[in-house]
């Protein structure tokens, strides 16, 4: 925005002389960094060559909780692969994160291995960025389908082929402080959660606990989040027996509207009737429930360590079942470890690449620590993980895992969560009634779809 | 360009070349770089064009262009580029106009003023995102607590509340970029002579006066170009915006600039993007021939 | 790109102080624009200063109060952590290396494009000039799709040239030297030309050694506009290895959360190589800036 040039003015030598001594400053920056190793990335940045054949690239989109523990799967397989020289990146999950994923790969440059949600791998698939991986390739590395969670590993195909490792199923559940449960009556003799489903039973579980907080009943995010606001419109809607909101790849728009509203209108009740505030982002959502000024989160798994960090009581469980007009759902996607196309085979090192994923795999109880579901079987069926608390608390959450609806536009972090999210945080906040909301979305849908497919 | 060597400064052949030869280079890369990009843009609005696909795709007549104009997402993120525009230009303009009207009045300290409001000036973009995500944070943010000295119990989400992000982010943009305009006018300010300002006082005017019916008016042109150049500078705001709120919340940030960005990129239709770039490229046009004609009668006028 | 009409020659002028006795309200006037203008200037100055106060502190006592200004212990761990975990050091390299080659190649084509413009004389050079002019209108972002298109063809995508070869054709910067080759005073170049220099030897012997304000000029805005530039770099640089510093600090995520200290440390590192270069030719850039204009 400020590409603008002045005029020169009168010559003043000894700024020559600085702006030389700068540019050799440079030049020996560049040069320490060339006797320092990273030489070869600067020449490449010249060439545009293939970095050295012994280095793993892995991109991810995870931070917070996830990084940390993605970190510590990391460092199992550098203590267990010293020769291979693993970098890892980490982007803006979202939008940017599959910008990146995209941009790199028509540049000949991707990572060897990326993590992507399944509910993107459609899209990526068809638009020719992954490789098809082979059966007889991956069960040379122990990954076979019958290691897998059937649900994930249907997702990962594409074409009748894999495309994609799955690595978890990580649903939107409900958080909750057993201190401030209990205090509000709403724990059975066991220590349990009472039953909470039912549009009424909810909210008068909210109630109950905003008594005991003084401020609120519940927290989610709403500022900020339009994908928190889209899982939640996502499962309501889905319980409420909405089925799909575009078929044909997202060619057509069949959202039920009147099921739309209905899950709209209780979105709307749950900040109309003062158990939720409707102006809260990410981190303040979970702040309420830490700092006990809310018994109750929505959220997804992964934030169970960021919850946990906190050093408060606190469980969880699955969302619950407001609606009954259909089987029982809630948002879900899972993570997935993929190849992106690259230019070459000697880039693509799959063997190195599979090898890797395999390591990932074999990590699954780190990962399922964090609060996903692992798609691994052998973990996910062991001993230890039925152990985890409170993870084993919602492990039948992955059962009702609906992912997003299948688009060019859709899937985590796109333009159709930003949409839907957009127009459901309009409704709860009351800028919009439920049945306005639920029309807007349509439309909103419809722009979508109407456009031509770039896949 | 070995013929650009002739030894003889007459009109021989090699003196012919020797112009050409050196405009050459920059030649080709303004038109591959420049030229050449702007008619792709003109020829892929015709199509189907997709990032994902090679060539240029389905031929697409002018389906684009009704698609865009009769797209309200097109719509709105213009008239988000021109709330911003106007946020931005109308107090750039007139609070560097009185920075700089005050700055003129001292001689020492000058370096100092001049330090403090053009430094943000050279900061990258992605430092003043920085610097302003943390300021306008929610609940920890200086912002927050800055209106809650002034009696303010709740304050809004600066960057989350959909009525306050674009102010916030004209705001983030005022502190960057004022000390451009803040210069521009000191340099105009050196233009008014010393005669003018004593003429006035001996009449008994005092400053608030001289400055409002002499000095002002003196500024009518730098005032011209400051304003456009905000225009146009504003017309292609992205950096910030993105990396602020990266068009949310609710869209209501949402800059042309990005509808390139997201349609061309990030979902890879290129075709659209392409005539969504078009049509941007001819309002700022519009705003630059205005400009030289502005500039044109000035001339004339002197 | 905007469109500037420049001079080449920005002579010292008087500055318009007050006149020499001041009555009263003059004073008091004089008083409240000196106040106005400290505060603003106060104010102006707190970002900055809040970035440094936060980059300081200790990551816990961010955490507790986050507006805090002072700290009791004052620490620069934060700008360690981020040279260590960071790819802070490629960063800072790619952006060195293709703002300097950026310039260079600005520099001279430009230069040698305006010197074709102002001194030569063949046919079509009005015709090119024109074109050039109306080049100046071309927001070059409007264009970024076709750019990466192309690079991506020429498998340019990811490399240093990449960056560095769109922003090459500057128009502004061959009206910058145009406006100062035009006030070169004719006789000097027909003597070189008479002596038997070649129209290049007369460019690179002749004219560009009394051309340095232009060179530094035009050299000090390339720079800090390719230094600075967001939306080119975002496009072609996908590998977090050869990011510039401005793509890397906003794109490449931290994992541990939002280590608000880091930030405004990464945020302080981002500046301090312009603010470094705006400190040394403070009044370079500033009459610059201030030569510019139609006047």
């Amino acid at each position: 925005m400020r590409d603008r040039i002045p005029t020169p003015s009168p010559p003043a030598p000894s700024r020559r002389r600085v702006l030389r001594g700068g540019i050799a400053l440079g030049a020996a920056g560049a040069a320490a960094l060339t006797a320092s190793g990273c030489g070869s990335t600067l020449a490449q940045g010249f060439t545009g060559g293939a970095p050295s054949p012994s280095r793993l690239n892995f991109w991810n989109p995870f931070t917070g909780g996830d990084g940390e523990r993605m970190l510590a799967m990391q460092d199992a397989y550098r203590a267990a692969h010293r020769s291979t020289e693993l970098k890892s990146a980490t982007f803006l999950w979202g939008n940017p994160y599959y910008t990146k994923l995209t941009l790199s790969t028509l540049g000949d440059r991707p990572p060897q291995v990326a993590v992507v949600h399944l509910s993107k791998l459609p899209t990526l698939a068809e638009a020719g960025l992954l490789t098809e991986l082979r059966t007889d390739d991956l069960a040379r590395h122990g990954l076979t389908e019958d290691k897998f969670d059937a649900r994930p590993w249907r997702k990962s195909q594409f074409g009748g082929a894999p495309h994609a490792v799955p690595l978890d199923t990580h649903p939107f559940v409900l958080f909750f402080r057993t201190d401030i449960a209990e205090k509000a009556g709403l724990l059975d003799g066991q220590g349990q959660l009472v039953d909470v489903d039912g549009p009424d039973a909810f909210i008068d579980a909210l109630r109950a606990a905003k008594e005991v907080t003084g401020a609120w009943g519940g927290s989610i995010a709403s500022v900020k989040e339009a994908s928190m606001q889209f899982r939640l419109f996502w499962s309501l809607y889905r319980q409420v027996g909405g089925g799909d909101l575009v078929a044909d790849q997202g060619k057509r728009v069949v959202v039920d509207t009147a099921a739309a509203a209905e899950a709209l209108a209780y979105i709307r009740r749950l900040s109309q009737e003062k158990v939720i505030p409707a102006n809260t982002d990410g981190k303040g959502a979970i702040t309420l429930l830490t700092t006990g000024k809310a018994g109750f989160l929505m959220d997804g798994v992964w934030q169970a360590l960021a919850v946990r960090s906190a050093k408060v009581k606190f469980d969880m469980r699955p969302l619950p079942r407001i609606f009954k007009d259909a089987p029982y759902a809630c948002a879900a996607d899972s993570h997935a470890l993929v190849l992106p196309k690259a230019p070459d085979e000697k880039a693509q090192r799959l063997d190195l690449s599979l090898g890797f994923i395999a390591s990932m795999l074999h990590s699954s109880k780190l990962w399922a620590e964090g609060g996903h579901v692992p798609a691994w079987l052998p973990t996910q069926r062991s001993r230890a993980y039925k152990e985890l608390v409170p993870q084993s608390h919602y492990a039948t959450a992955a059962d009702g895992a609906v992912y997003d609806p299948a688009a060019w536009y859709g899937g985590a972090g796109s333009t159709m969560q930003n949409v839907v999210g957009d127009a459901v945080t309009s409704v709860f906040t009351g800028e919009t009634s439920p049945t306005a909301g639920a029309a807007r979305l349509r439309r909103d849908l419809r722009t979508l779809a109407s456009r031509p497919a770039p896949v | 360009m070995a013929t650009t060597t002739a030894p003889t400064p007459t009109s021989s052949r090699g003196d012919r070349w020797a112009g050409p030869g050196m405009l050459l280079p920059f030649a080709l890369f303004y038109l591959v770089f420049l030229v050449g990009p702007l008619i792709y843009t003109v020829v892929a609005g015709f199509f189907e064009t997709s990032l994902l696909k090679s060539g240029l795709g389905d031929f697409a007549g002018l389906s684009n262009y009704t698609a865009v104009l009769g797209d309200a997402e097109f719509w709105r993120t213009l008239r988000n580029t021109l709330w911003f525009t106007v946020l931005t230009t109308v107090p750039l303009v007139l609070l560097s106009l009185a920075l700089a009207l005050l700055a003129d009045r001292f001689v020492r300290g000058r370096w100092f003023f001049r330090f403090a409001f053009f430094a943000p000036f050279v900061l990258p973009s992605a430092v003043v995102s920085l610097l302003f995500m943390f300021i306008y944070a929610d609940q920890l943010g200086l912002a927050q607590e800055a209106v809650k000295w002034f009696g303010v119990d709740t304050p809004p989400s600066w960057l989350g509340d959909p009525d306050w992000a674009m102010i916030s982010i004209a705001a983030a943009t005022v502190w960057w970029t004022i000390g451009f305009n803040f210069v521009l006018y000191l340099a105009g300010l050196q233009d008014v002579p010393r005669e003018v300002h004593e003429a006035a006082a001996i009449d008994g005017a005092g400053p608030w006066q001289r400055i409002r019916h002499v000095v002002v008016p003196m500024l009518g042109r730098t005032t011209t170009l400051v304003t456009v150049l905000q225009v146009i500078a504003s017309l292609k705001v992205f950096d910030q915006i993105y990396m602020m709120t990266a068009g949310g919340p609710d869209g209501s940030t949402r800059s042309s600039l990005q509808l390139i960005y997201d349609t061309g990129f990030v979902e890879g239709r290129v075709g659209y993007a392409s005539t969504v770039s078009l049509l941007l490229f001819v309002v700022i046009l519009l705003v630059s021939l205005v400009w030289f004609a502005l500039v044109r009668r000035a001339e004339k006028e002197s | 790109m905007t469109a500037i009409a420049t001079r080449p020659e920005t002579g010292q002028r008087g500055t318009s102080a007050p006149p020499a006795r001041p009555r009263d309200s003059e004073r008091l006037f004089n008083r409240v624009a000196l106040g106005t203008l400290i505060a603003l200037a106060l104010l102006w100055l707190v970002p900055l200063a809040w970035a440094l106060a936060t980059s300081i502190r200790p990551a816990q006592e961010v955490v507790t109060n986050p507006t805090g200004w002072f700290t009791a212990h004052p620490t620069l761990d934060a700008y360690g952590e981020i040279f260590d975990a960071g790819k802070l050091p490629y960063w800072y390299a790619n952006s060195f290396i293709t703002s300097i080659l950026t310039t260079v190649l600005t520099v001279v084509m430009a230069s040698l494009a305006a010197f074709a413009l102002s001194q030569t004389r063949f046919r079509m050079r009005r015709a090119a000039f024109v074109m050039l002019l109306a080049g100046i209108m071309i927001p070059g972002q409007v264009l970024m799709i076709p750019q990466f298109l192309a690079l991506q063809s020429a498998g340019l995508l990811n490399t240093y040239w990449g960056v560095v070869l769109p922003q090459v054709p500057n128009v502004v910067a061959v009206f910058v030297f145009k406006q100062f080759f035009d006030g070169i005073p004719r006789e000097l170049i027909d003597a070189a030309r008479a002596d038997g220099a070649g129209w290049l030897r007369t460019y690179w012997q002749i004219v560009m050694p009394i051309s340095r304000p232009a060179v530094s000029a035009v050299t000090i805005f390339v720079f800090v506009g390719v230094w600075n530039n967001f939306l080119w770099p975002l496009l072609v640089v996908t590998d977090p290895e050869m990011m510039t510093l401005p793509v890397g600090l906003t794109s490449v995520q931290d994992v541990f959360g939002v280590p608000y200290a880091q930030l405004m440390a990464s945020a302080v590192l981002g500046a301090i190589p312009l603010l470094a270069v705006f400190a040394l030719f403070q009044r370079r850039i500033v009459e610059g800036i201030a030569g510019t204009g139609l006047k």
